[in-house]
């Protein structure tokens, strides 16, 4: 494990960077965070390298560089909060993703935290405290890290969720994610605290949340997740853990085939729910209002891409 | 029937049938026979001065220390500090300050001035020790944490605060994150808690699990109380309303806080429902969230 050839500067408006960076990796990841080794974990998490710059105030600015295996998974730290300040580091200006589904930008700030996805770096730069010429220097620093290095497009299975401007429901796409965990699945919509999607570092996953204005009532939301397995068996067994777990006042008479989609809908405490399983891939549904909003918003998954 | 593999689910929380499914899947049907029969009441007492950190953020240890004087004697019903402090513990007893070390630490001007202001109630300093975690002969313990919401289990303030005590903390983030209680039935930590005191100075309301600071805001407060189940119950509702307070739209935790209600009715910690706890609230009331 080596520290990135990132050169950080060992000055930067009145900060002095103090020693050479901490590494850390799996093994020691929770001396360093605790419980919040397991969200890092949750991705494909090579090694984190951690820089502190200090000034005469005891204002100290962390630099975190979480090195991911793949651009993937550093996306998928920064999409579970699209909130912030969106700023511009290193970011092409034209740059227009295929993925009409999440926010165009790369990096956010907020409070005195900057948060980047940069290929295959996440990168939190955080000052203790917000003060006059904080934000300035936490930028510099983003621009430093990302100079140069190169910008992959978001993960392709963002692309299995299509959204039509003629759509009658409106995607939040400030609350898109791109995980491989159910513990970040419960950490932005909760099903269960045990793993009964069989979700793992070999899936991929994309919920989204749909909204949709109604006269005189509450705004109504639903949620589609979409899930890559590796092969039609495992999705098929996951679907089965997820019925016996989620569902198990239901009955469904489909047998899954391999060489035909299959789904069902059923209405359950919080609205209609359904699933669709075609192929590797799984898309459900939770929280729709009646039964043609749960069959609409299924079909915005594009299950045959996976 | 034991056999039958129940598993705690999102509809469980619709249906309001969490505690029952928790009970059962956690210590079976034998659960049920001790479902009935609590109703008292607990309470919980906030404290709260604006004046408790400055704009930078800065602890004013003065206003604190008075802030600390009035929850010790809204909470015991004592006439003063040194009252309350041997209505809690005695100058006997060997007492382990259990503050939160991570993400949202409880602040140290907080553990000096509880330390500072129990030797001036005449309890020996050699008897006061920093305890988190450690499974030393301690007879007392005073918990001391930081008020958070938690990417693995909701909240992560009074229940939790133990969890290093159970020696293998890893093992209550997944599925077993429902269990904390259980640690709070150790032999190392049953009965001994003599008070809960959180730091809600500077709480974060959203689950991290780093510390975001866009979700933390200055509450300036201390939340104390001898239920650590009420204690929790009332952080959850402050953290609850912060949310919807800056989003502006429902916004909840998630996960579901399980462990607090599973505290109550599973492992008969204290009272995790708000009906049954009395909260008293003095100082600063503006923003108080309750």
């Amino acid at each position: 494990m080596k520290p990135e050839k990132i050169n950080l500067p060992n000055t930067i408006d009145g900060w002095k960077l103090e020693g050479a960076p901490r590494l850390i990796d799996k093994t020691n990841i929770f001396d360093y965070m605790n419980g919040a080794g397991e969200l890092y974990l949750s991705y494909h998490f090579d090694h984190l390298s951690v820089y502190e710059y200090k000034n005469k105030s005891g204002n100290d600015i962390v630099v975190e560089l979480y090195n991911m295996k793949d651009s993937q998974d550093a996306f998928g730290l920064l999409s579970l909060d699209w909130g912030g300040e969106p700023v511009r580091l290193d970011q092409p200006e034209e740059e227009k993703h295929r993925e009409a589904v999440i926010p165009q930008d790369r990096a956010f700030y907020g409070k005195g935290l900057l948060r980047v996805w940069s290929d295959n770096l996440y990168v939190r730069i955080m000052a203790f405290k917000d003060v006059p010429g904080v934000r300035e220097a936490i930028l510099r620093l983003g621009k430093i890290i990302t100079a140069g290095r190169s910008h992959p497009p978001p993960p392709e299975m963002l692309l299995a969720v299509k959204h039509p401007t003629d759509f009658p429901w409106t995607l939040r796409k400030d609350r898109t994610a791109y995980f491989r965990s159910y513990l970040v699945l419960n950490s932005l919509f909760y099903l269960s605290h045990e793993n009964i999607l069989n979700l793992d570092l070999f899936t991929e996953a994309v919920i989204v949340t749909y909204e949709k204005e109604q006269e005189s009532r509450e705004k109504q939301s639903a949620r589609l997740l979409v899930i890559k397995y590796p092969d039609y068996g495992k999705a098929v067994t996951a679907l089965d853990s997820f019925f016996k777990a989620y569902l198990p006042d239901q009955n469904s008479k489909l047998v899954p085939d391999k060489d035909r989609e299959s789904q069902d809908f059923f209405h359950i405490e919080d609205g209609w729910t359904g699933f669709r399983l075609s192929g590797r891939g799984l898309a459900l549904v939770f929280e729709c209002p009646d039964k043609k909003s749960a069959q609409e918003i299924i079909q915005q998954a594009l299950l045959n891409t996976l | 029937m034991k056999n039958k593999k129940i598993t705690v689910t999102r509809r469980d929380f619709i249906r309001g049938s969490v505690g029952a499914t928790l009970g059962f899947t956690i210590l079976g049907p034998e659960w049920l026979k001790g479902v009935a029969g609590k109703s008292s009441r607990s309470s919980v007492v906030i404290v709260r001065d604006k004046n408790a950190m400055d704009t930078a953020l800065n602890v004013d240890r003065n206003v604190l220390e008075n802030m600390l004087e009035q929850t010790l004697t809204h909470v015991t019903g004592k006439s003063n500090r040194d009252e309350a402090w041997h209505e809690l513990v005695s100058p006997q007893d060997i007492i382990g300050l259990v503050p939160t070390p991570l993400m949202n630490p409880t602040h140290d001007e907080l553990i000096d001035a509880v330390k500072a202001s129990l030797i001036s109630a005449g309890i020996p300093a050699e008897n006061i020790r920093n305890a988190q975690g450690r499974s030393v002969d301690l007879t007392a313990l005073i918990s001391l944490p930081g008020l958070k919401a938690h990417w693995l289990t909701g909240i992560g303030t009074v229940i939790k605060n133990y969890i290093l005590y159970s020696g293998a903390p890893r093992n209550y983030h997944h599925q077993n994150s429902t269990k904390l209680g259980e640690i709070w039935n150790l032999p190392q930590v049953k009965g001994k808690t003599k008070l809960i005191l959180v730091d809600a100075l500077h709480p974060v309301c959203d689950k991290g699990p780093q510390v975001d600071p866009r979700y933390r805001w200055a509450y300036n407060g201390l939340i104390a109380g001898t239920d650590p189940v009420a204690v929790d119950a009332v952080c959850l509702k402050i953290i609850r309303a912060k949310r919807e307070e800056l989003r502006g739209e429902p916004w909840p935790l998630s996960p579901p806080p399980i462990c607090v209600e599973a505290a109550d009715k599973v492992y008969k910690l204290g009272n995790s429902d708000l009906n049954n706890i009395d909260i008293e609230t003095i100082g600063w009331a503006e923003d108080l969230l309750v």
